[in-house]
């Protein structure tokens, strides 16, 4: 029996499940998937927006204002990365300059701090690649970018070293109430009982309400966002996020540079009725193209390394929806988190607990709650002094494998042994960067494959791509001694 | 201080260190994997060496000859050793090299020779639409894992690129036991070698899917099907000719790409067209001292030629080093003209004494027969015939010194016809 059940280990379930750790009580994160964050967590724009788009008075501008802020102490606690970057939004014709000074007033409003005008001359200086059709500039400096997966997968580490439970792989396949009890039945097998029902499950969330609630209040309306990556080689070609002016379809097409250099171009925004088809379509990333040339000119597009599809879970209620169930209280709906639903969450998790569980029942803030994740550094980015130490006690931080982004043996292997380890290709790809750059793991695969299977003792035909049963090297075909 | 440093132990690294070789230098050969021979390893089929060594014979064999063809000569190797980094300050190159022994460490060197091979082109990169489930890889990967880990990663595969590793891989995996649907390529022509398209697919039944390309991949977690359709002039799909194939596997053979990113910090000139470094008949880059060979400087459709041009390359690497005094160059552009894809050197030193020096080049169409022409400014200085003139394959065209009327720019360009 647990006192709090959270479901989905996205990044609000996973801030939720830290949240949650800060008190006495048991929790227990349930994830459907073989790793944390594989949904919209790690295929969205990264951006802690600023809070300059969502309407005054929502949820939305109070828990992205909030959240901003508080990725600063998220920074400090998880070691998580955090680029200052700022964000320019563009102009183009009167028609949009209208709209620029609605958001200003409305910036203002969502108290958003330090926005401002800038001079397309000094605009110029800052961003020399801004395209030449702009006419006016809207300057954002708490705009920030992070590398969301990351803050995901620390804030349940962090969770796990304060007491809290995680389960990968667990379908939740039915929710009952009996006697003030949730029965949460998981893989339909396993049956798992808990005070409190948190559902954080993304582009899942209606269906998840569904097992319980006779009515659900919303309906999870998937929109697909496709985005290209461009090689970290091209860093420093835009220095900030680059918006244009929203639309009724949602914040347009971005220019984003990232945390570890690369540059975002993306998404567009399309309703779909799958919650999980990721395709990219020729229509899509050819209208991406087209719109980002009104941000940046010359885009060196010959240095596209992948694209991607992320899935939003938009939601038919125009806000978050983040409210206990009207018949059972302590089952918590935490859904509709789209835009701008990273930069919201840690506000969100403070939220669900301060305001929604604490009406509910006390809660008692642990004694030893430590806060802090060190991070793994990687050996690319220690000093001379630190590079000698690591290589003294583990020499295979002498190997280098991934030489795109300079990931070396002891790193992988760093990445494979941490509380929720990197036991996929794909799983050490995301905590380790090993197959990020170029040549998106032609070379460092088949070392990756072969560290997972001598550090966990498994067979190279159980090394599995990401997710369960699916393993790239299918069949011996050497006869062996 | 190392004399030559050859970055790289295959096909290139070995030839340009056997002919830089010199008893009064000081040589190094670095080289990523643990054994030496580099690509060549994996490549366990045959027709490799039938013009350098005037015989048939299988990657590894390849490799072996040489290997053993430095065994006697003294110079040092580090195997399991990565160059991270390259910079040269003062005229000195500084190497961060790293390995289990020394961690990471710098060694100097005052010539460099990039012999580090080429990479493949990846889906991201021709921006494959689709989902991006488990089962889809670069065609010399799995090249890798069948022929050198002994490891087989799929049962019914569709390839995608009729280059050389893509026409191989059709025919190892099928004699492995998997089921080979069909290989598509969006060029009217094959990107192979001839004989790679009739010993690979047309002895084993593989349809090849010409002016074709992937518009759609299924599978969320495992890839589920593949969908190809035809293209039109202008590789634009063409609506209602699409053929849909289940398959757990897709390879790719889109085309391989100079692997140079670890030497970025140098900032040589990079050539838009090879991807490699742009160079003079020498084999020097900008940078004075740089010298690049094999296919990391542009990718070879025969290894043979790979070890020609690196011999050179090390040659005159030894000779840049041996000589004493600075010197000057004097650039003038070769350039590809009409129906040419490029040419290589891009630059003639016309300081240097040379009686005469090959000019490596591809066509941009097939041809029965046809014409390579030279041109100095206006005038044609010199021609010659080919027949069977096809985009996969790497023309040469010897340019003697002589042939020279002036300081213009030459120009190399192809007719089609007799």
């Amino acid at each position: 029996m647990y006192d709090f059940i959270v479901i989905g280990a996205g990044i609000s379930g996973a801030l939720i499940t830290r949240e949650l750790s800060k008190y006495q009580g048991s929790v227990l994160l349930l994830e459907k998937e073989n790793d944390v964050g594989n949904h919209a967590t790690i295929a969205n724009s990264a951006i802690v927006h600023s809070g300059h788009d969502p309407e005054p008075n929502s949820l939305k501008a109070q828990l992205c204002v909030r959240g901003n802020a508080l990725y600063e102490v998220l920074e400090k606690e998880l070691n998580i990365p955090l680029l200052r970057t700022g964000a320019f939004v563009l102009a183009h014709d009167k028609e949009e300059e209208a709209t620029l000074d609605m958001l200003y007033r409305r910036s203002k409003t969502n108290k958003v701090p330090d926005v401002h005008y800038l001079s397309i001359e000094e605009a110029r200086t800052l961003e020399p690649n801004l395209s030449d059709s702009v006419t006016k500039v809207l300057s954002l400096p708490s705009t920030k970018v992070t590398y969301p997966w990351e803050v995901a997968l620390s804030a349940v580490e962090n969770a796990i070293m304060n007491g809290a439970e995680f389960r990968k792989n667990q379908t939740v396949t039915s929710i009952d109430y009996k006697d003030g009890i949730f029965v949460v039945k998981v893989n339909k097998d396993e049956c798992l009982h808990a005070r409190f029902v948190i559902n954080a499950s993304g582009a899942f969330a209606d269906q998840v309400a569904a097992m319980l609630e006779q009515e659900v209040p919303y309906k999870i309306t998937p929109r697909r966002g496709e985005y290209f990556v461009l090689d970290r080689r091209v860093k420093g070609f835009i220095n900030r996020t680059l918006y244009p002016v929203p639309t009724d379809k949602g914040k347009g097409v971005l220019l984003v540079p990232q945390v570890h250099g690369n540059i975002l171009i993306g998404p567009n925004s399309v309703f779909q009725d799958s919650k999980q088809d990721i395709t990219n379509t020729k229509d899509g990333l050819n209208y991406v193209k087209e719109e980002a040339s009104r941000l940046a000119k010359d885009i060196p597009y010959n240095q596209v390394i992948r694209t991607f599809t992320g899935i939003r879970a938009t939601s038919t209620y125009k806000d978050f929806y983040i409210s206990s169930s009207k018949a059972y209280p302590q089952f918590i709906h935490v859904a509709g988190i789209d835009s701008p639903g990273l930069t919201a969450a840690p506000a969100i998790a403070e939220y669900v607990v301060n305001d929604l569980i604490k009406k509910l029942t006390p809660l008692v803030r642990k004694t030893n709650f430590n806060p802090y994740r060190e991070k793994i550094k990687m050996f690319h980015d220690m000093t001379p002094e630190e590079k000698k130490e690591a290589f003294k006690n583990e020499p295979r931080y002498g190997r280098l494998i991934c030489k795109c982004e300079k990931v070396t043996e002891g790193d992988v292997i760093q990445h494979i042994h941490r509380i929720i380890p990197g036991d996929t290709v794909k799983g050490v790809k995301k905590r380790a960067r090993a197959g990020s750059g170029i040549c998106q793991g032609g070379y460092c695969e088949v070392d990756v494959i072969k560290l997972i299977s001598k550090e966990l003792n498994i067979p190279l035909k159980s090394v599995n791509y990401y997710h369960q049963d699916t393993p790239i090297l299918l069949k011996e075909t050497k006869v062996k001694k | 201080m190392y004399d030559v440093v050859v970055i790289g132990g295959g096909a290139a690294g070995l030839a340009a260190i056997h002919s830089a070789y010199d008893p009064t230098l000081k040589l190094l050969l670095i080289e990523r994997e643990k054994t030496l021979g580099g690509i060549l390893k994996q490549c366990i089929h045959n027709g490799f060496g039938l013009h350098h060594y005037k015989e048939e014979l299988t990657g590894p064999e390849y490799a072996e000859r040489g290997i053993l063809s430095v065994k006697d000569l003294s110079f040092e190797t580090m195997l399991d050793t990565t160059v991270a980094d390259v910079e040269k300050k003062s005229d000195i190159f500084h190497i961060t090299i790293m390995n289990t022994e020394l961690g990471e460490a710098v060694i100097q060197a005052k010539t460099v020779i990039l012999s580090t091979g080429c990479y493949e082109r990846t889906r991201g990169a021709i921006q494959l639409p689709g989902t991006r489930p488990k089962g889809i890889m670069p065609a010399g990967s799995a090249q890798r894992y069948l022929n050198i880990d002994g490891y087989l990663v799929g049962k019914k595969v569709f390839i995608l690129g009729s280059g050389d590793i893509g026409l191989i891989m059709a025919r190892r995996m099928r004699l492995e036991g998997a089921e080979v649907l069909g290989v598509a390529e969006i060029m009217p022509y094959s990107n192979g070698l001839t004989r790679n398209i009739v010993q690979c697919l047309h002895d084993f039944d593989i349809p090849l899917y010409l002016s074709h390309t992937i518009t759609d991949i299924k599978g969320i977690e495992t890839l589920e099907a593949i969908t190809i359709s035809e293209v039109d002039t202008h590789f634009q799909p063409i609506a209602g000719t699409e053929k849909t194939f289940e398959v757990d596997t897709l390879l790719l053979s889109v085309g391989l790409i100079p692997d140079i990113k670890m030497f970025d910090s140098l900032k040589f000139d990079v050539s838009s067209l090879t991807n490699g470094a742009i160079v003079d008949q020498r084999y020097q880059t900008s940078i004075p001292g740089l010298f690049a060979c094999g296919n990391a400087l542009h990718v070879h459709d025969l290894v043979d030629f790979v070890t020609e041009e690196s011999e050179k390359a090390g040659r005159f690497a030894k000779d840049y080093v041996l000589k004493t005094k600075a010197e000057k160059r004097q650039l003038i552009t070769i350039d590809p003209g009409d129906k040419v894809r490029y040419v290589l050197p891009q630059y003639l030193d016309i300081t240097q004494n040379f009686d005469e020096t090959v000019l490596s080049l591809r066509a941009t169409e097939s041809a029965l027969r046809g014409t390579f022409n030279i041109h100095q400014g206006e005038t044609l200085i010199h021609s010659k015939k080919a027949r069977f003139v096809a985009p996969a394959e790497m023309e040469r065209l010897v340019l003697k010194r002589s042939d020279l009327v002036s300081e213009a720019p030459l120009k190399v360009s192809f007719e089609v016809g007799t």
